[in-house]
């Protein structure tokens, strides 16, 4: 490991660890005992990172997994928006470092960065509501493919480097996610959800198109017409009827 | 006077805006009626007609005029946004709680999922669990009664 730090603006506090079960787990034992906004979890590799639903996210070495500790005094109901500006802030950074000529990057229902169709990143947030209904934190899980990426998914997944960005370290994804992360969160707090909407949607794969959405006991095939005010996926089915989906595993039929 | 009809889908729907907005009050007023909907401790629900009303300061004291008449039972426990619910931590593992098994002061009871956003659903009081309303994966509105803790 290098000594050197990442060099994040002062808004964040780096706890920084060399391995850990999960970045996540330990920012909500964190937050639990009084962390304050901005503590951001960084470690080298996580023996049990997870997905959504009881899925491994693969932890190797060499690529980026944090957590930030936010704690932004909304409505349960309004934190989805936060995963939205975290992927936008985390596709303003990955595409920064994306080479020329490496294909566009966009973002996947609700909020996975996708380089050429092939999952780069992921983000999972876990909230915990205080007495009075309010937020009282939420944990942005933030999980980036830098120097590898696993081979045996359900969906296609690529990393920075198969993508062509050479070189490029967990430190300086780090330093450069720091920048754009907190801009997009700055934007959301003045601005709101309209402006995050916006661009989440200008990158949006699949928007208009045919695409299957995986729920837990059922797929559904439709087309995705729409992103609601609250982040919810809208698909139109073959007969016309509209369903509103708040979770569930967007896929694309082959090309 | 006349008859002030609750329009539940109403109520619900701003209420659902309310929660998704992160605003604390909701007014809305169609020729004589009006609906309030706030944010307190409990979603508070002020019907009544608008004139005399008008004059009135918001919540000084006035009962609510009308209540939904699906008002949740003593214990419940509601769904504090729209998202899709699971009873487990994970497909195939064993559910947080099963009817009749006594729950601590802030033990998760479910799970409620939007866009990614993992909300545990915490035990407002200790207790037993009287009833589960909800099924695996199952879609909820804002306002749904999950389960019933008593």
């Amino acid at each position: 490991m290098s000594d050197r730090l990442p060099r994040l603006p002062s808004f964040y506090r780096l706890v920084a660890h060399d391995r850990i079960d999960s970045t996540s787990e330990e920012a909500k034992r964190l937050a639990a005992s009084g962390a304050v906004e901005g503590t951001l979890v960084w470690a080298r590799e996580q023996t049990a990172g997870r997905g959504r639903r009881g899925r491994v996210w693969s932890s190797p070495p060499g690529n980026l997994y944090v957590s930030l500790v936010l704690r932004p005094a909304c409505a349960p109901g309004a934190a989805a928006q936060l995963g939205f500006a975290a992927a936008v802030g985390l596709g303003a950074a990955l595409e920064s470092l994306l080479p020329a000529g490496a294909g566009m990057l966009q973002f996947k229902w609700p909020n996975d960065l996708l380089v050429e169709r092939r999952k780069i990143a992921g983000i999972l947030l876990d909230a915990s509501t205080g007495a009075d209904g309010r937020l009282d934190w939420l944990i942005l899980g933030i999980g980036v493919n830098i120097e590898s990426f696993p081979d045996q998914t359900s969906y296609g997944a690529t990393s920075l480097r198969d993508v062509g960005a050479g070189a490029v370290t967990v430190e300086q994804v780090l330093e450069v996610l720091g920048v754009h992360l907190l801009r997009t969160l700055d934007q959301w707090r003045r601005e709101g959800f309209a402006p995050i909407r916006r661009q989440w949607l200008s990158h949006a794969l699949g928007l208009g198109e045919r695409i299957d959405v995986r729920l837990e006991q059922d797929t559904l095939s439709g087309r995705f017409v729409e992103l609601s005010d609250s982040g919810a996926l809208t698909l139109e089915l073959p007969q016309g009827e509209r369903r509103i989906i708040a979770a569930g595993d967007v896929f694309y039929p082959a090309l | 006077m006349p008859k002030f009809d609750v329009d539940e889908s109403l109520v619900r729907k701003l209420a659902g805006l309310l929660e998704e907005t992160g605003l604390n009050e909701i007014e809305y007023e169609i020729s004589d009626q009006r609906i309030r909907v706030t944010r307190g401790g409990a979603t508070m629900i002020a019907a009544a007609q608008a004139a005399p009303m008008a004059q009135a300061p918001a919540m000084a004291g006035a009962a609510p005029a009308a209540a939904p008449s699906d008002a949740p039972p003593a214990g419940a426990v509601l769904s504090p946004m729209v998202g899709t619910v699971y009873v487990s931590p994970e497909p195939g593992a064993p559910p947080y709680v099963k009817v009749g098994d006594q729950v601590a002061e802030g033990q998760t009871l479910l799970i409620v999922e939007a866009m990614k956003v993992m909300n545990p659903i915490p035990a407002p009081r200790a207790g037993k669990v009287e009833q589960i309303l909800v099924s695996d994966a199952q879609p909820v509105e804002y306002g749904d009664v999950l389960l019933v803790v008593q």
